[in-house]
């Protein structure tokens, strides 16, 4: 049993966070202008890799897996692509384990978020229509994995992918909703919620998150 | 308990068959079935580009809501037998394996019956009462 991504989108349908665990395949990352900054490091275009100087600072990505480590200094703002410092103490990254060679889905990250949106905004209405009351969309299984959907009043929809053996996870996004969401991202200042420009990453927010998805049981 | 309803969709998207069973769905219309069976299908086919892991993925098997789940066979052949159930439903595979060999043998092996197009086959029709209408509590 496993938990393989968390997605976060808003109400306007657009991507606002990312985070995965053990994929053993990642999109590519978005092209330019495909997702908004401060979504994931791991899954933004890097227009800094051209330049020598940048390795040293994407050392801490060394490990493709490592989705933690994001990139500003100690303010908890929101990550801006542009502001460049290597990664806190607050965000160690978390020993790597063997890593299995990485795969890519063939799909670029913002493809693929539109996929996944696409796909839960067609079975949640799929799902009204058929209950005829203002039913939820819960989950869906395939062979290789699980998807779950929780979508707050104000419109955020957390998604994430388990393994398709683990029970129902609405009651871990809700945590994460009245847990790290309030605390991190609404209660922060710093972070402009709804704005269409921004993603709500920040340090705190994803170790946070990081914290509470590895103490779950159903996390390896 | 309940068996709401019973789809068939044929490797391009279209609805062969709809029957509803118990009451505890909403009633739609025959466009309204046809749309959400082509909905479906597509759905389906991106669900198994979306695995976070390596190797091949199927599509959607089961798909719940907060009431309701529907359990998703996909033959050899691209058809797709849909059964629309109440989350505590025990079996509902089975169920659409039965309704499988009834299709096989009740509409594949009718000489009348045009591939692909819509299923009107009263044989078919008691065999699914039989097996699904009984099955009512």
């Amino acid at each position: 049993m496993t938990i393989y991504s968390l997605y976060i989108y808003d109400r306007h349908c657009t991507c606002v966070y990312y985070h995965d665990w053990h994929r053993s395949r990642r999109p590519k990352p978005a092209v330019e202008g495909g997702i908004l900054p401060a979504v994931s490091q791991a899954v933004s275009p890097s227009p800094h890799l051209a330049n020598s100087n940048a390795s040293s600072v994407y050392s801490g990505f060394g490990s493709p897996r490592n989705t933690l480590s994001s990139n500003t200094g100690v303010v908890v703002a929101v990550n801006d692509m542009l502001s460049q410092a290597p990664a806190t103490p607050l965000l160690q990254p978390p020993p790597s384990p063997i890593t299995t060679p990485m795969t890519s889905t063939g799909l670029a990250f913002d493809e693929e978020a539109k996929l996944v949106y696409g796909v839960i905004l067609s079975l949640r209405n799929m799902v009204k229509k058929l209950s005829g009351r203002d039913e939820q969309f819960v989950n869906y299984r395939t062979s290789a994995y699980k998807l779950h959907v929780y979508e707050t009043v104000s419109g955020y929809k957390f998604v994430m992918l388990s393994d398709p053996a683990a029970e129902s996870l609405r009651f871990v996004m809700r945590q994460m909703y009245v847990g790290p969401f309030l605390e991190y991202v609404v209660r922060n200042p710093l972070v402009q919620m709804d704005s269409r420009e921004h993603g709500i990453d920040n340090e705190y927010f994803r170790a946070s998150i990081d914290r509470l998805v590895r103490g779950l049981s159903v996390f390896p | 308990m309940a068996i709401f309803g019973l789809w068939v969709i044929n490797k391009a998207g279209g609805l062969v068959y709809q029957r509803n069973f118990a009451d505890g769905l909403a009633q739609l219309t025959s466009n309204e079935y046809l749309v959400l069976a082509g909905t479906l299908h597509g759905i389906h086919a991106i669900t198994s580009r979306l695995s976070p892991i390596g190797g091949s993925s199927s599509g959607a098997q089961v798909i719940e809501g907060e009431s309701f789940k529907m359990t998703i066979l996909l033959t050899a052949t691209a058809t797709k037998f849909v059964l629309l159930t109440s989350l505590a439903e025990p079996n509902p595979d089975n169920v659409l394996q039965k309704v499988y060999e009834i299709y096989s043998d009740a509409v594949m092996k009718n000489p009348f019956h045009t591939p692909e197009m819509p299923i009107r086959s009263e044989g078919f029709d008691t065999r699914i009462t039989a097996l699904i209408g009984s099955g009512q509590t």
